[in-house]
């Protein structure tokens, strides 16, 4: 590539920081190289190509990290990311759980007014009796019930947490970005699921089969206890299929809508009849499994779930539908109808295998081209995790509160919006959310000294209210009453409080306590930066080899000169020189200043 | 290239002949097209659009209590003559739905019946799109509202359109205007140092850059510069007596924005995430959506009333589709096709719109069979409210708006 030649000619002449405006951007290759799939040669390989590489194939990496991989191969490389089965993470730690499990609680009712119904019923429910007489018998179960659900809620940030440690320190950064994959294709929730174990199990799988065998990812996730309650596949039984399942199967998981009619989906659902499972455990129960012959997709016979995930996997449109959503989370959003039928053929050529398609994607001259390079939309998870990994930080930072700033910016792990998950792309962004993101960045350069732990707080205004008003000794109608601002009382607030064998708002109140007393407390460090240090390592000379230096290691697609401009004329204000020399010893605030408004720039959302 | 307004209004006359064209024919549409923009611009009247998303069963939220095939389909979770709130002999609402019957009552409140669509699609994504780009099995890729601007205000005014949302919806996709959209509108705003307002307040990039996704962040950095001081202002000089309920849903925001006097002529907002989406054990839940959506919009009249702008705003609320008529053994509903579209405010003629659908001769998937075009209320709408007359071009097809303005005409 001479482009790439006369690139390193002229660092090499001009030296790393001396970096020319028109250079910050990080090269691509020719514009020919759009939707080519050969693969690139060892000559074309470069510094950018491996950055590039760690960007996407990763959550972005520091010097040396990007370092390491420019010096390999591109094989060499792709395949360090891809095949990552031989590289240890047994350092990396297991998920510390808090025990907040009681026994009792499964079967979980789906709402409160089913938990009270089944109690008046039965005399209990959720492990605990209804008291023999006294004022709100049923509070207790109330409480309980509230408890697992605040309970699940906090492990469940636990677990998110756990994990984004892991895609910033794991050595296997694919095996990770696989998994966030899967978690958005398969969009489970926390909300609906309401039972961390369920979905821990859930990105375990991931984890353990992101980049294995498609086919059997489906089995395993069609059978899995969190997504047989995330689509109600309990309540599909012979005779009166429950459509929802089926229909997300082919519709979200597999095909993609105009492949199937709706006949398809309401026979298909009688071959998922009777699967369900009993708490972490997968079951089918035969009384409710309708044996009788279907008819899908063309094909006749006595099917169950299994047969019709087959029946799929032959379509050709499946594999053309999952290369395609692959691509489209890894490399761009625009994609041909005939080029992703090529990389559909390379899914279906391997039988489903995932690792293959990820290393022709990665390895061709298509991803290098300029319509893939800096054109990624960075998810507010991706967006996070790689400041992070930029900064060198060698753990998440308790503060911000990773899940309510990703939540912040559209993305909260295990809380997918809908079953589609979330629509990436363009749709990260909003006016709002632009702002949002720099404000993202101003919290982790400057911690907010007025921080509260989300954790550790009432989950909402009325909690808190009600906590307020039992310390102070009002009896629980009094502390329970709505807030109503003095204005004439909606009907929502005048309904609540009806029922006098227990109390809603106390429940919820008493259920966080609860759940405060039993789930693990997430520590709250705050991110500790050295950018002195990290520039005065490059030894720069003036204000614009450091403000070039930081375009360079934190964004993918540089901001237009005025604005460079603009950059070095502030730090000159700042420092009050634009001598490095003369400001080493207060050199640390003017930089976070200048990376604040690095990281607010339009173009740091590029990846 | 950089667009002119002229050249704005030429392309926005697309269905003219507009082969090149004469100087002279140019100015006279020009003209003319500026005349009919500025009159649908300047009316001042405004439109929100609220999403229930996820599916609202029609058939329990405005019960045909008088109907008894509507028993026999769901004898389950049916509700009970007793148990409604009735406006006529034959339809009650849910009860929880206080708000709508005093609405109705009121005469403020329009019904649609059977709003829907040739060969419906059962998949929220699909639907809802059909629904948000009012194009039915077509890749439509801008969104009615997005086009309604477009045609309305082709010179794109900035904060012409707002979408209270995480994300921004389709319906709002303009190929002109840049929607303001925001959630929390305490966020929606740069959190700076004193010292860096002088970089912050340099003006973004303009003009075209080669990288598509970079262009369009500009893009968006500039509508967020526009709109972020705006929207704060507006919300922290908003102080409302009214209680929107426990939900409230983001009209609390628009009244806001409505109070402040921003330019803006079209909002939507939804009842987000598929709550609508009640597959099982629907009662209670469902009951409760509605008296948060009944309670919120309710109040939203109210505050319009206070504010002394509810001659001046419609609001429209749909649903991507009705549910399945008979109930399944979950007492829920799955996906189905028509459903009840609402329209209230002050202008609105209250009443019954549209031939009530059959719950005798239903499609062979058990579900009813459309009688309104739901193109026909986005009509009414355009035309019947906002002024714009010919809507052929922006729906693709006739479409005759209902009589629903009387007093405004």
């Amino acid at each position: 590539m001479r482009r790439v030649d006369s690139l390193a000619a002229i660092l090499a002449v001009a030296g790393a920081l001396a970096v020319s405006p028109a250079l910050l951007a990080q090269t691509a290759g020719p514009a020919a190289w759009q939707n080519d799939l050969t693969p690139i040669s060892a000559k074309d390989w470069n510094r950018d190509f491996a950055a590039h590489l760690l960007e996407r194939a990763g959550f972005g990496g520091t010097p040396a990290e990007i370092d390491a991989l420019a010096k390999m191969t591109p094989a060499q490389a792709i395949a360090r990311l891809v095949r990552y089965e031989g590289t240890d993470i047994s350092h990396l730690p297991p998920f510390d759980e808090s025990g907040i499990r009681d026994p009792g609680l499964e079967p979980f009712p789906p709402s409160r007014p089913a938990v009270t119904d089944m109690a008046k019923k039965n005399g209990e429910a959720l492990g605990i009796k209804v008291k023999p007489s006294g004022n709100r018998p049923l509070q207790p179960i109330v409480d309980e019930f509230f408890y697992w659900l605040r309970a699940s809620a906090l492990e469940t940030n636990r677990v998110a947490y756990w994990w984004a440690n892991r895609m910033l320190t794991s050595p296997r950064p694919l095996q990770e970005k696989m998994a966030l994959f899967w978690h958005g294709h398969y969009a489970v929730n926390e909300p609906k699921v309401r039972d961390y174990r369920k979905l821990l199990a859930e990105l375990q799988l991931y984890e353990n089969h992101g980049t294995g065998n498609f086919r059997d990812l489906m089995v395993a996730m069609a059978e899995d206890p969190g997504m047989l309650t995330f689509l109600d596949a309990g309540v599909n039984v012979k005779g009166a299929p429950n459509e929802n399942f089926a229909r997300e199967i082919m519709e979200m998981f597999t095909m993609g809508v105009g492949h199937y009619t709706e006949k398809d989906i309401r026979e298909a659902a009688r071959a998922f009849t009777g699967w369900n499972y009993v708490d972490l455990k997968f079951v089918v129960n035969k009384d409710k499994h309708d044996d009788g012959e279907k008819t899908f997709l063309g094909k006749t016979g006595r099917f169950d779930g299994v047969d019709i995930i087959d029946i799929i996997m032959q379509q050709p449109v499946t594999a053309d539908y999952i290369a395609g959503k692959l691509y489209r989370f890894f490399v761009r959003e625009n994609l041909s109808p005939e080029y992703q039928k090529k990389l559909g053929s390379v899914l279906r050529d391997s039988h489903y295998e995932i690792a293959p398609l990820l290393e022709a994607m990665f390895l061709s001259r298509d991803f290098y081209s300029p319509a893939s390079v800096g054109t990624h939309i960075k998810s507010p998870v991706e967006l996070a995790v790689s400041t992070y990994k930029k900064l060198g930080l060698e753990n998440i930072p308790g503060e911000p509160d990773f899940n309510s700033a990703t939540a912040a910016l559209g993305q909260r792990l295990f809380s997918p919006p809908t079953v589609a998950g979330w629509a990436g792309g363009r749709s990260w962004i909003t006016p709002g959310l632009l702002l949002e993101r720099g404000n993202f960045a101003r919290d982790v350069l400057f911690p907010d000294i007025n921080f509260v732990a989300p954790d550790r707080v009432a989950a909402s205004e009325e909690v808190r209210r009600v906590a307020d008003r039992i310390r102070e000794g009002k009896d629980i109608t009094t502390a329970t009453k709505p807030d109503t601002k003095g204005g004439e009382m909606a009907e929502s607030n005048m309904a609540a409080d009806r029922d006098e064998d227990f109390n809603t708002r106390y429940g919820s109140f008493r259920g966080s306590q609860l759940a405060l007393e039993r789930v693990k407390p997430i520590p709250r460090d705050t991110a500790q930066l050295h950018l002195a240090k990290m520039v005065l390592a490059e030894n720069p000379q003036n204000t614009t080899q450091v403000v070039d230096y930081l375009i360079r290691r934190f964004m993918r697609v540089p901001p237009s000169n005025d604005v460079r401009h603009e950059l070095v004329a502030f730090l000159d204000r700042e420092l009050g020189t634009s001598d490095i020399s003369l400001a080493k010893t207060y050199l640390e605030q003017p930089l976070r200043l200048v990376l604040h408004l690095i990281m607010s720039q339009p173009e740091y959302q590029l990846s | 290239m950089k667009l002119n307004r002229r050249d704005i209004l030429k392309a926005g006359l697309s269905g003219l002949s507009m082969t090149a064209g004469t100087a002279l024919r140019v100015g006279v549409f020009g003209r003319a097209a500026a005349a009919i923009a500025a009159e649908a611009e300047s009316n001042g009247k405004i439109l929100v659009v609220l999403e229930l998303s996820g599916g609202n069963d029609g058939l329990n939220t405005l019960v045909p209590y008088g109907d008894d095939a509507y028993y026999k389909h769901r004898p389950k979770i049916g509700l009970p003559k007793k148990t409604l709130l009735p406006i006529d002999d034959h339809f009650g609402f849910n009860r929880g739905m206080v708000g709508f019957e005093r609405l109705y009552k009121d005469g403020k409140l329009a019904i649609v019946h059977g709003c829907g669509y040739e060969n419906p699609s059962f998949s929220h994504f699909s639907s809802m799109a059909y629904w948000q780009t009012a194009a039915p099995n077509s890749g439509e890729q801008y969104g009615w509202v997005g086009r309604l601007a477009d045609t309305i205000a082709p010179d794109a005014p900035p904060n012409f359109i707002v979408n209270i949302d995480t994300h921004q919806s389709l319906a709002v996709r303009s190929r002109r205007h840049v929607p303001v959209v925001f959630d929390d509108p305490n966020k929606f705003s740069r959190e700076s140092f004193f010292d860096e307002n002088a970089v912050f307040k340099a003006t973004p990039d303009n003009g075209k850059v080669a990288n598509p996704a970079r262009e369009f962040l500009l893009d968006t950095a500039r509508s967020a510069k526009s709109a972020s001081a705006l929207v704060q202002e507006a919300w922290s000089k908003y102080h409302s007596p009214v209680d929107y309920g426990i939900v409230g849903l983001d009209l609390p925001k628009v009244a806001a924005l409505i109070e402040a006097g921003m330019p803006t002529r079209l909002y939507y907002t939804a009842y987000r995430n598929n709550a609508f989406d009640t597959h099982v054990f629907q009662n209670d839940v469902h009951q409760r959506l509605l008296t948060y959506a009944s309670d919120s919009v309710s109040a939203f009249m109210k505050d319009l009333q206070r504010i002394g702008r509810a001659d001046d705003v419609v609001l429209m609320a749909f649903s991507e589709f009705g549910r399945r008529v008979p109930e399944n053994v979950s007492l829920g509903t799955d996906h189905g096709a028509a459903n009840l579209m609402f329209v209230a405010g002050n202008q609105v003629k209250g009443g019954h719109y549209g031939q009530i659908p059959s719950l005798a001769k239903l499609d062979e998937g058990d579900n009813l069979l459309h009688t309104t075009d739901f193109r026909r209320v986005y009509a009414t709408m355009i035309s019947g409210w906002l002024g714009h007359r010919d809507t052929r071009e922006l729906l693709n097809g006739d479409f005759e708006p209902f009589d629903m303005f009387p007093r405004k005409a």
